[in-house]
């Protein structure tokens, strides 16, 4: 089919980061035999918007290492401390955006990085994971969100999700429970040859908004190129998945860990446990290695009774507004407690437990207030090998990106440098 | 000279652009190139603090302060000024063990440097007047499915295209990604679904009506029994129990009981100790579930039924409703259930309501909205003037969806924002009456009809398909292919879709319906297909050559035009102008500009414009606490936010002075508003303009509620948040962005101090001084406004263990630049006298918004040419538009 070729030809001229060919060299075979020996390493991340309430946080930095006292805000995760580690001091150097929690968490970029414009980003920690270890699976990455929209909501800040791409574009993500479970596990109650037959039609649409794209690019300058390239690459993104998609296709989607799909509307504090049973659904069928999770705040609050809005919250002066932090940093220590459980129970096909093959992040570029300094940050996980259990001190103002740095080349990745970073974290390797 | 239709006239006028063009750039160069130098005269400053960690010799961190360039010319020098910039303000530098930097020369040292770090973002930015083709924004991609198709989408699942501090229209920040891609083809093609319908219904009438009384009275006479009876068994097994509790042998136990009842509701508890009371019986025998039950029912839900009792005995409850408040068994709200089967489209809704005689001004307001599984959607508050001798039918407009919530409800305004309100009429209603609220709304019915064909939006792209594409069936290719053409010509704002696209589009109807889609199913599909193509969502302005200026085609800068004064493609007559050569004629250009201007579309440049410029979002920041401010409702907050955006109207459509923004004696508002802010004789809900007596604070910006209320927490006023306001938007003197990372100051948390005082702190610290010496007098100045803009002359301050401190508001200062003012109003004249400052922030702002990019020193002469032609009609807002839009900048990519 004509189209067909037009459609590969495109894919390989372009410079995608996964182009046709490499797909085809892994293999059709490889994806069918996907019974791997020893259970693959995998990196989430998780941020938090707006961060913590400074004082009943952060453990005190004199009682260094092991022994070390919790804080009320991470009370409840005492039954794992010897599982985690509390990392303080580290920043980005180039943030100043006080209500930007989770923009630049990954990247480390300048705002300011592109003398042209007023907006800059670059590739995120997960993407450049996703780059590594995501061809072997069927989804690269995934990355979840709150359904939560505006700044003053969540303090997530500009962004689709946690995720940039290579060009420092963001990337959208699935912002409920139920578009997670049905992107994971739903399955088209459709024979091959109909399924062949959508991916066919989905195809034709591609190649005629090439075509007016193509056409349109021909009298265009140098800037207008490179804004339309984001089009190109948006419909590049979706040939590589349709691509994947085919590889799968005679490969049923794993069956799915919850009996039902998951209610629609769900928010807050059960929308975050719903997503955390989706995301070790997705680990443990190894549908995805990396994933990231912008989580909802101001739902999490309605959904504790709190009355009190998040940005409000942020600002916790003495009385309700503090209370509703103290709350906060309780309630999410609370779930990650329990995700903890559960990457602990969970065991891999070779019976070990999914909890040491997983590397977890769960931090905010926030700290308090409007501070992007020492920005809170917990590890947990096997999955890249950090010593956990610990209270970790750094240097004030050590790079962020040193942690993401360790991190990407504990699952494998041969990153010689991310972002801002100036190194490794000694201190957090074995 | 004489001017000729046709051709030649073209190539006249593109001369004369290229020459204005050159023109403008040789005087953009002219100018001193501004500059972004840290000033010499801190070298020695730096040297002596720095150098010796940051020098030669020892580069700790990596840093060299000594080969930093002053003059910042790129991005790394920028980077790395930052840098010092950020350890300055937290504090980080110099280190604890070296000599401090001397107080008065450190805030000197970071005033000078965050300015010039400004004016490097700025410089650096600079885009010379270079456009970047840009994605529709969410806001124009709703209102350009509305212009073709008609339909009002909800768009809320796409990303907002703000919160990048830049207007949405800069390109540079517009995004896509795949994940949109599929967002896009998939709201196309319930909007192209929904356009089907109302083409189809587009002849039948719809109308329903629903009289408010109905099975209302039935409801509240059987709640009531059930209440009464729970009521009597109640007082049955209590009785029982006091009965038994009177025996001898239980002469210790009772009193032991009543002992530890004491306190809050003893009766209550005592009865729930009924298992140790020998011979009392089991409230199960009663038909309760236990005692917990049995006390709610016979006592909780019982308080409501003297309310319930008094509600049946109204006159006025036989031919329509009281409505009430709250949770009390008498109907809070009315409800319409519109119901699946009515058609999507533009409707009425009429309310025939009345206001009681109890009502007072502040409550004879209702709200109109959505019911929905959520909390519900406030569409509009109305005022009732209606009396119950003579009730008025009041008309709400409003479109139904194809999906969606389609129950509707009548309330009262500001009863429903907070748990606060309805408590607060409650305790009123109760010191009159000894019941509830009183009743202050009374509904009679309401209905819905769906307006008539004329008046139901157009859709131009569904009628250029043609009627023979419209049926259920279709078998010309030619036909098709025409068709396509016509929507996608007319989705594409007149540029030509290629052939070879057509023929895609023409593969993917045939590949539908291959796999069994009927003829509309299949159209839809590639319909839906062309609204999200590059040339449907991009604003093309194609030029090979981007290094040089080229004046837009015709048919470019009617859309330029259109998306600046309308958020919405060009309607027929503008393109018609356009394509026939005919709008760059002499006079055509004003007068449509002017045209475009006196439409009501012009609200859809006014309010996104307004909007983003004023920032008007922080209202949204923070919520208002209902305790202490219980008349800044939700429907109030609406209202004032409302002002400023119809403020702006006001002065456009009448072609008003932008100075009135700064000082006015009249104000533009509406009932409900003015009610607010006690002024008196204003009678409906459309904004009018309202003449305000000299004394009055009101009148221009600084006196409107939303603008004071922005400057707030929602507790208290927030001082530094409107002094900042008043330097960026009004002064044009943006003070540099908050650093991140300042210690927080407390040395008087725990003090009972005035709010002045407390500001004194920001003077002690060099890295706050710097900025506040010149934010802080403006906002002390605007201390007789409190958190939601209303009038005080006192203050006071609460702190639990502290106790309460009350004083008399003192605003006398003295701005950084000397000028002292005694009082509000003449610190308003001194704001008021700075119309040039004012003018040239606007016009910045009307630029950026305008051509989708960053303002940048290469404009300034294109800010003189608009500040100069302003001028000559008295600075008419109006005037700035007519400028901008005939500048060599807006007419050319």
């Amino acid at each position: 089919m004509k189209s067909a070729s037009s459609r590969r030809r495109f894919l390989q001229s372009s410079k995608a980061l996964v182009a046709l060919p490499f797909l085809e060299s892994l293999g059709f075979r490889r994806f069918a035999s996907a019974a791997t020996p020893s259970p693959p390493q995998r990196l989430v991340f998780l941020a938090m918007g707006y961060g913590v309430t400074e004082d009943a946080w952060f453990p005190d930095v004199k009682q260094t290492g092991a022994d070390y006292e919790l804080p009320p805000g991470l009370m409840p995760l005492a039954r794992h401390k010897a599982d985690f580690t509390v990392v303080q001091g580290a920043r980005h150097h180039f943030t100043s955006e006080g209500h930007w929690g989770s923009t630049y968490w990954l990247t480390g970029a300048s705002r300011y990085g592109d003398g042209g414009s007023s907006f800059h980003n670059s590739i995120s920690a997960d993407q450049v994971a996703a780059a590594h270890v995501g061809q072997q699976t069927r989804f690269a990455s995934l990355q979840l969100n709150g359904s939560e929209k505006t700044i003053a909501e969540a303090g997530h800040g500009p962004g689709l999700s946690l995720a940039w791409d290579v060009r420092g574009k963001p990337m959208g993500g699935l912002d409920s429970p139920l578009a997670t479970y049905h992107r994971l596990f739903s399955r088209e109650n459709v024979s091959l040859d109909e399924r062949q037959a959508m991916l066919t039609q989905k195809r034709s649409v591609m190649d005629a908004v090439l075509e007016d794209a193509r056409d349109l690019k021909r009298g265009l300058g140098r800037t207008d190129k490179n804004k339309l390239e984001e089009y190109f690459q948006g419909i590049r993104d979706i040939e590589t998945r349709l691509s994947k998609d085919e590889l799968w296709q005679d490969k049923p989607k794993p069956e799915a860990p919850l009996l039902q799909p998951p209610e629609a509307g769900l928010k807050g504090l059960e929308e975050i446990k719903l997503m955390y049973d989706l995301m070790l659904a997705a680990l443990k069928t190894d549908s995805t290695r990396v994933i990231t999770y912008r989580q909802p705040i101001a739902d999490l609050l309605t959904s504790l009774g709190i009355k009190v809005a998040a940005h409000d919250m942020s600002h916790y002066t003495p009385g309700i507004r503090r209370e509703a932090s103290l709350r906060r940093d309780e309630a999410n220590s609370d779930l990650l407690a329990g995700l903890i459980d559960r990457l602990k129970t969970t065991r891999e096909a070779d019976g070990s437990r999914l909890f040491d093959h997983t590397a977890v992040v769960f931090g905010s570029n926030l700290r308090t207030v409007h501070n992007v300094d020492d920005c809170p940050t917990i590890l947990t996980g096997g999955g890249a090998g950090m010593q956990l259990g610990k209270n970790l001190v750094l240097r004030q103002g050590t790079p962020l990106c040193n942690i993401w740095l360790t991190l990407l080349r504990g699952i494998g990745a041969p990153v010689k440098r991310h972002g801002d970073s100036t190194g490794v974290i000694s201190e957090l390797l074995g | 000279m004489r001017w000729q239709r046709g051709k030649n006239e073209i190539c006249l006028y593109r001369s004369i652009m290229a020459c204005l063009l050159c023109y403008a750039m040789s005087v953009a160069f002219a100018r001193a190139a501004p500059s972004a130098v840290v000033a010499e005269r801190y070298r020695t400053l730096l040297d002596t603090h720095c150098k010796k960690c940051h020098g030669a010799e020892s580069q700790e961190g990596k840093f060299r302060l000594d080969t930093l360039a002053f003059n910042i010319l790129d991005n790394q020098t920028a980077a790395g000024w930052q840098k010092v910039l950020n350890v300055l303000n937290s504090g980080d530098m110099p280190p604890a063990d070296e000599m401090p930097l001397e107080k008065n020369a450190k805030a000197d040292l970071l005033e000078n440097l965050s300015q010039v770090m400004v004016t490097a973002r700025r410089l650096l930015s600079d885009q010379h007047g270079r456009i970047t083709m840009r994605r529709l924004s969410r806001r124009e991609y709703k209102n350009t499915i509305r212009h073709l198709l008609g339909v009002e989408l909800d768009v809320s699942e796409l990303p907002s295209d703000t919160g990048t501090g830049k207007f949405d229209t800069v390109g540079a920040n517009l995004f896509m990604s795949g994940d949109q891609f599929e967002q896009y083809q998939a709201l196309g093609r319930h909007a192209v679904e929904q356009a089907f319908d109302r083409y189809r219904d587009r002849s039948r009438i719809w109308k329903k009506r629903i009289e408010a009384e109905a099975g209302m009275l039935e409801r509240i006479r059987n709640s009531l029994a059930i209440r009464m009876e729970d009521h009597r068994r109640y007082k049955t097994w209590t009785h029982a129990i006091d009965q038994a509790a009177t025996r001898s042998e239980n002469r210790e136990v009772v009193a032991q009981i009543w002992q530890e009842v004491e306190g809050k509701q003893p009766r209550e508890r005592f009865y729930h100790a009924w298992r140790r009371i020998q011979g009392a019986p089991d409230p199960r025998e009663y038909d309760f579930v236990d005692a917990d039950h049995a006390t709610h029912v016979g006592v909780g839900t019982y308080r409501a039924v003297a309310y319930q009792t008094w509600y049946m005995v109204q006159p006025e409850n036989t031919n329509g409703a009281l409505l009430s408040i709250g949770d009390n068994g008498v109907n809070p709200w009315f409800t319409f259930d519109a119901g699946n089967h009515f058609p999507a489209g533009e409707y009425t809704m009429r309310i025939r309501v009345a206001a009681t005689e109890k009502a007072s001004p502040e409550r004879k307001f209702l709200e109109f909205g959505l019911r929905t599984g959520g909390p519900f959607t406030h569409l509009s508050t109305h005022e009732v003037t209606g009396t119950m001798a003579s009730p008025e039918v009041v008309e709400v407009p409003f479109t139904l969806r194809r999906n969606g919530d389609r129950t509707f409800f009548v309330r009262e305004k500001g009863t429903f924002d907070t748990g606060q309100q309805s408590a607060r009429r409650h305790n009123a209603g109760r010191k009159i009456n000894g019941l509830g609220p009183e009743f202050a709304l009374w509904v009679d019915w309401a209905e819905i009809e769906r307006k008539p064909a004329a008046e139901q939006r157009k859709a131009p792209a569904i009628d250029l398909l043609g009627t023979a594409l419209m049926g259920e069936t279709s078998d010309s290719v030619d036909l098709l292919r025409e068709g396509l053409e016509r929507f996608a010509n007319a989705s594409f704002r007149g540029a030509t879709a290629p052939p070879s696209y057509l023929e895609k589009l023409i593969t993917i109807y045939d590949l539908r319906q291959e796999a069994g889609d009927s003829h509309p199913e299949a159209l839809k599909e590639t319909l839906s297909v062309i609204l999200a193509s590059p040339r449907f969502l991009y604003l093309t302005e194609p030029t090979a050559n981007e290094s040089q200026r080229r004046p837009l085609s015709a048919r470019e800068l009617a859309i330029r035009l259109a998306y600046f004064l309308w958020g919405t493609p060009p309607d027929e007559e503008l393109l018609q102008l356009a394509v026939t050569d005919q709008l760059m004629q002499p006079g055509v250009l004003p007068k449509q500009i002017n045209r475009l201007l006196d439409d009501p579309r012009a609200m859809d440049f006014v309010t996104p414009f307004v909007h983003q410029w004023l920032d008007v979002d922080r209202l949204d920041f923070f919520r208002f606490n209902g305790e202490r401010y219980p008349r800044f409702d939700e429907s109030t907050k609406r209202a004032a936010r409302q002002e400023v955006y119809e403020t702006m109207a006001h002065l456009v459509r009448s072609h008003g002075s932008l100075g009135n923004l700064l000082k006015a004696d009249y104000v533009v508002v509406n009932s409900l508003l003015a009610n607010y802010y006690g002024i008196d004789a204003v009678t409906g809900d459309e904004f009018r303009r309202v003449s305000v007596p000299a004394d009055s604070p009101r009148g221009g910006l600084l006196g409107m509620a939303a603008i004071l209320a922005m400057g707030s927490n929602g507790e208290q006023t927030s001082p530094v948040e409107r002094g900042a306001w008043v330097l960026r938007k009004l002064l044009n003197d943006p003070p540099p962005p908050a650093p991140a990372n300042v210690p927080q100051l407390t040395r008087f948390e725990d003090q009972l101090i005035t709010t002045r005082v407390r500001l004194l702190v920001h003077q002690e610290e060099p890295q706050c001084a710097s900025c506040h010496r010149k934010i802080d007098p403006i906002g002390i100045g605007l201390e007789n406004f409190d958190a939601v803009g209303q009038w005080r002359s006192e203050e006071h301050y609460e702190k639990p263990g502290l106790g309460r401190k009350t004083w008399t508001i003192d605003v006398a200062s003295k701005l950084h630049t000397g000028l002292a003012f005694a009082n509000y109003f003449e610190l308003r004249e001194i704001v008021a006298s700075q119309t040039d400052a004012f003018a040239r922030g606007f016009s910045a702002a009307l630029i950026e918004y305008a051509l989708g990019r960053p303002c940048g020193f290469s404009d300034e002469p294109l800010i003189d040419t608009m500040l100069q032609q302003a001028r000559e009609r008295d600075l008419a807002v109006r005037e700035f538009i007519h400028a901008l839009v005939q500048s060599p900048t807006f007419q050319s990519k």
